[in-house]
């Protein structure tokens, strides 16, 4: 069978470098929001932007032509090793990095020690390095992008940490992700120098290149662990998840954890770079990482239920549900990748939406402790139903993306791993169902405490934060059909690799 | 053009709860009443239409859903269903009175909530595409959860609710693997349940599907040991939620529909099996019942008991059977459901449906009395109910294939009409001992238009069986043929 890669360049399709204005609207957008940052016109600058990219966005997704197997509306200029170009699965998570940071540009918070226009130009950047670490086909690029965006994380985080726990968890999440890029930027190093080899000293880092001469043996091994381990620290997946739960309570609320988690660059680096480039480690290894992630939707599903702080459980609910993820990937199966892909973009959406009510909440109160939160349901009803919604949408129920995603990767699940393993990972969803709803059972339907702070109502702009999370859930849990469409024939390109 | 009177029907509750959010807020609870009429009139349209003689499925409707995964909109009724299309509409509009005074705060909200519940359970009834009907079956849980977790009876209805929803959404896995693994069987993928029905599937295969939804309706129907959930929901929620979830028993239905058809070999290899969870349910919710002195526990007891009839009897695989546990899955829809929401009056009066705060509540409610001891004699089977062609026609079967199990049964039953008479003594008759009982007021005319209408219905059909359970036999026979006997 053909697995070679292939690709159609933009002129075929397009009258305009689309991707490059995708690259550009944020860089440039977060130069100009910097640049107008003492003026009030910065925060709907930035806000238009956001707004913008999206709009972009959906117009790329209608030029290309989901049922070809082919990367699309390529570019490449070769002296900067300039290669990207998109398929229907790296476009659904470019949809999501754009809606999410137009929901943070909604949500806007920051403590008085950061501008809002410093922090939208910081948000701007950080969507400029997720869209580039989401376009490119060349792993140095994509280790550039991913550092831009880690900076801009790191930045703000710095901007936030006020007392010394807060700049103690910064400081642990400054030595994962650093570690974890070095991991990864190793693992490139291994494949350039692995073609330098193979083609008389010439270096590349682009994915065409490596494709034709994959590394053998134990090298191949050495890649894969080390862009494995890369990604694994930054999606996070047990039991590399250590810098999450801290960052998630001490860091800045919702949007660092929605920078970092919202869009699950790490499971997207798996499909795109990992499994092409060392398919035989990856088929040998399977098993281990499959086991791994098993262990780790319950390990991380248990310590969610010890947790008191709502922050702390939410991290904790997303290494577990990344492990279902990460199955999905590993099934190496069509519909195993294709419910990956949407349970991804499923997941990241519903537990951004948590994050930012989480942060309203903690707007109301100043505390995201369980047993300091009581009643909230009465004074703040739509914001207590939409958490329950992405809360839904995370274990799957019908009618959020997340059911048809994760059928399809039970469905592939039980191809492959047979029936045990496939009801262990369906109980994960139970048990992830379990904490959050004992968290919206102590936060919001409790008796309100006697002495617990009146809170005020819900404000409009809450109302269309939460209101576009919560809609786009349903949308595209009753409408899934699209989204199947789009993203069917790329998880086929990818899962032909690994045919029994 | 024909109406798409099916999708009319399941849609019509939600299109009433967004226009809730539309209007003035206290024209609510007429608009909800308002709609539940209309929907009742559409169910019983579809009863008068519905020819039981015709083809197996009518009102067919089906549009292509979700193309990627081959899964249908897919609706219709047969003779299995059609009647509980009525009977849950009815339901509804019982709950809706019941819970009339009692919503002061958030009526809209708990209102759409209801809506929903009653769109999804409509959904449940029609649903012939097993994916669409596990969406609807998945459906019911968010409204309960919220209706039993903010507007429960007592203080720890919340850690019931979410331990309800737990159980059920655990319960749901196994229906889907069953569900996944009945589609995988096919040359191509489907979950078109005719399709499935029609299918050959290998003993082995049978086995899994069989025992998976029997796991995964199990839970729902409930067979011991899996029942825990119903006495603790049934003390914690309001009157007017355990009469829907109690009355309307979608467990058993799915049973019926989906479990026993859908691997007719592996049913009947282990016809021991249903048999035995049957019988089990029939002798633990009897002996159950005489322990318990809250009306509405000992009630979710009695109901543990009859579906566990329901079930032995289905075991027999005929005709009659089928025809029997469906006449009498109907009868509780109306006389289960219906003492739930007479309870529920109670509950309102005297703040309590416990014994001990009881006593003599027959001298001051002698209607509410008398309507709750037609709708309990309705429960234990009275000849001259509706329940007793259903419960005659189970018992017959049964004597014929598991004659052991049939004795028991009918040992059990008159067990548990002793545990009812002997709770309805101890709370109706006897002196007034409690303020809240002497000062209690007996039925007010909305009530009571709900009472006369259970009773119509419970005599009715008792004295006068013929029409009904001619919808259900056609079916009822091509389901036994199905089977292959």
């Amino acid at each position: 069978m053909n697995t070679a890669l292939t690709e159609i360049f933009w002129t075929q399709q397009s009258s305009l470098p689309l991707l490059l204005l995708v690259q550009l609207l944020p860089l440039c957008g977060a130069a100009l929001v910097f640049a107008l940052r003492q003026r009030s016109t910065a925060v709907l600058a930035g806000k238009c932007l956001a707004l913008a990219e999206l709009l972009l966005l959906v117009y790329v997704v209608g030029r290309i032509d989901p049922t070809l197997p082919a990367l699309q509306l390529a570019e490449r200029f070769a002296p900067l090793a300039w290669h990207v170009a998109v398929d229907g699965i790296s476009l659904v998570f470019l949809l999501l990095a754009a809606l999410l940071t137009l929901l943070m540009t909604l949500y806007g918070m920051s403590r008085s020690r950061i501008s809002p226009g410093l922090l939208f130009s910081v948000l701007l950047l950080a969507e400029g390095g997720l869209v580039g670490m989401l376009l490119t086909l060349n792993l140095a690029w994509f280790a550039a992008f991913s550092a831009l965006e880690l900076w801009a994380v790191v930045f703000l985080l710095r901007h936030w940490a006020a007392s010394r726990v807060e700049t103690q968890a910064l400081a642990r999440f400054v030595q994962y992700q650093a570690f974890g890029w070095a991991l990864f930027a190793a693992g490139c190093v291994v494949l350039g120098w692995g073609h330098a080899e193979a083609h008389a000293g010439r270096w590349s880092f682009d994915l065409f290149d490596l494709q034709q001469t994959l590394p053998v043996g134990k090298f191949q091994t050495a890649a894969f662990y080390l862009l494995f381990y890369g990604l694994a620290v930054r999606t996070p997946l047990f039991p590399l998840h250590g810098w999450l739960p801290n960052m998630a309570q001490h860091g800045l609320i919702a949007v660092a954890p929605a920078l970092m988690v919202g869009v699950k660059v790490g499971i997207y680096g798996m499909l795109r770079f990992v499994l092409p480039l060392t398919p035989t480690a990856v088929a040998y290894w399977q098993p281990y990482v499959v086991g791994f992630a098993m262990a780790g939707i319950f390990f991380t599903a248990a310590l969610a239920f010890q947790q008191s702080d709502l922050r702390r459980l939410l991290a904790f609910a997303v290494v577990s549900h990344t492990s279902l993820l990460v199955i999905g990937v590993f099934s190496l199966h069509e519909s195993g990748i294709q419910g990956a892909v949407l349970l991804a973009a499923n997941f990241g959406l519903a537990v951004t939406g948590m994050w930012f009510i989480v942060g309203f909440v903690f707007r109301r109160t100043g505390t995201t402790e369980l047993h300091e939160l009581s009643g909230l349901f009465e004074r703040i009803p739509f914001l207590a139903i939409a958490f329950l919604g992405c809360g839904l949408a995370i274990v799957g129920m019908p009618g959020t993306p997340g059911f048809d995603a994760a059928h399809l990767v039970l469905e592939a699940a039980i191809d492959n791993f047979g029936a045990l393993p496939t009801v262990a990972a369906a109980l994960g969803n139970v048990a992830a169902a379990g904490f959050l709803l004992w968290a919206f059972q102590r936060a919001f339907l409790s008796q309100r405490q006697a002495g617990a702070v009146e809170v005020e109502h819900t404000q409009p702009m809450e109302y269309v934060v939460c209101g576009i999370a919560l809609l786009a859930l349903l949308v595209i849990g009753f409408f899934a059909e699209p989204w199947l469409h789009l993203t069917e024939a790329a998880s086929q390109a990818i899962a032909t690799r690994f045919v029994r | 053009m024909k109406l798409p009177l099916l999708s009319l029907l399941i849609f019509l509750p939600l299109a009433t709860a967004a226009l809730l959010w539309l209007l003035p807020a206290r024209l609510t609870r007429h608009l909800v009443a308002a709609g539940m009429l209309l929907n009742l009139l559409l169910a019983t349209w579809i009863l008068f239409v519905f020819v039981p003689t015709g083809e197996p499925f009518q009102f067919v409707e089906r549009a292509v859903w979700i193309a990627g995964l081959n899964v249908q909109y897919f609706v219709a009724v047969d003779g299995l269903s059609v009647l509980f299309l009525p009977a849950t509409t009815l339901l509804f509009l019982g709950s809706l009175v019941a819970s009339w005074n009692s919503i002061e705060e958030n009526r809209r909200l708990h209102y759409s909530l209801l809506l929903m519940l009653q769109s999804a359970t409509l959904g449940i009834f029609c649903a012939l595409d097993t994916l669409l009907f596990f969406v609807f079956w998945e459906a019911t849980l968010l409204p309960i959860y919220f209706l039993l977790g903010r507007w429960g009876a007592t203080v720890d209805a919340g850690r019931v609710a979410a331990r309800y929803f737990l159980i059920m959404l655990a319960g749901g896995i196994p229906l889907l693997l069953a569900f996944i693994l009945l589609a995988a069987s096919q040359p191509a993928p489907t979950f078109d349940l005719s399709l499935l029905l029609a299918a050959d599937l290998p003993r082995s295969t049978q086995y899994a599907v069989f025992l998976l939804l029997l796991l995964g309706f199990g839970l729902k129907v409930p067979f011991v040991p899996l029942h825990t959930w119903l006495p603790q929901f049934a003390l914690a929620a309001p009157g007017s939620l355990t009469a829907l979830l109690v009355g309307l028993k979608i467990g058993a239905f799915g049973l019926v529909r989906f479990t026993i058809p859908l691997a007719p070999l592996a049913a009947q290899d282990l016809h021991w099996l249903l048999a035995g969870l049957g019988t089990l349910a029939l002798l633990y919710g009897a002996v159950g019942m005489l322990a318990q002195s809250n009306l509405r526990v000992g009630l979710a007891y009695a109901s543990i008991c009859h579906v566990g009839l329901a079930v032995l009897g289905l075991s027999a695989f005929t005709a009659q059977a089928a025809q029997g546990a469906i006449s009498l899955l109907l009868s509780f829809a109306v006389a289960t459901g219906g003492a739930f929401i007479l309870l529920e009056f109670l509950r309102q009066r005297i703040g309590s449906t416990d014994i001990n705060s009881l006593g003599g509540a027959a001298k001051t409610m002698p209607l509410l009395a008398s309507g709750f001891l037609i709708c309990g004699l309705a429960g234990v089977g009275m000849p001259g109910t509706s329940s007793f062609p259903g419960e005659f026609m189970l018992i017959i079967a049964t004597l014929h294939s598991h004659t052991g199990a049939g004795l028991a049964a009918l040992f059990a039953l008159s067990i548990a009409a002793g545990g009812f008479l002997s709770l309805y003594r101890k709370a109706f008759f006897g002196q007034v001992t409690r303020p809240e009982v002497a000062q209690a007021e007996d039925l007010r005319p909305r009530e009571w238009l709900v009472l006369v209408a259970l009773i119509a219905m419970v005599a009715g059909i008792g004295i006068y069986p013929g029409p009904w359970i001619e919808i259900v036999r056609p079916a009822a026979e091509a389901w036994a043929a199905g089977l292959g006997r």
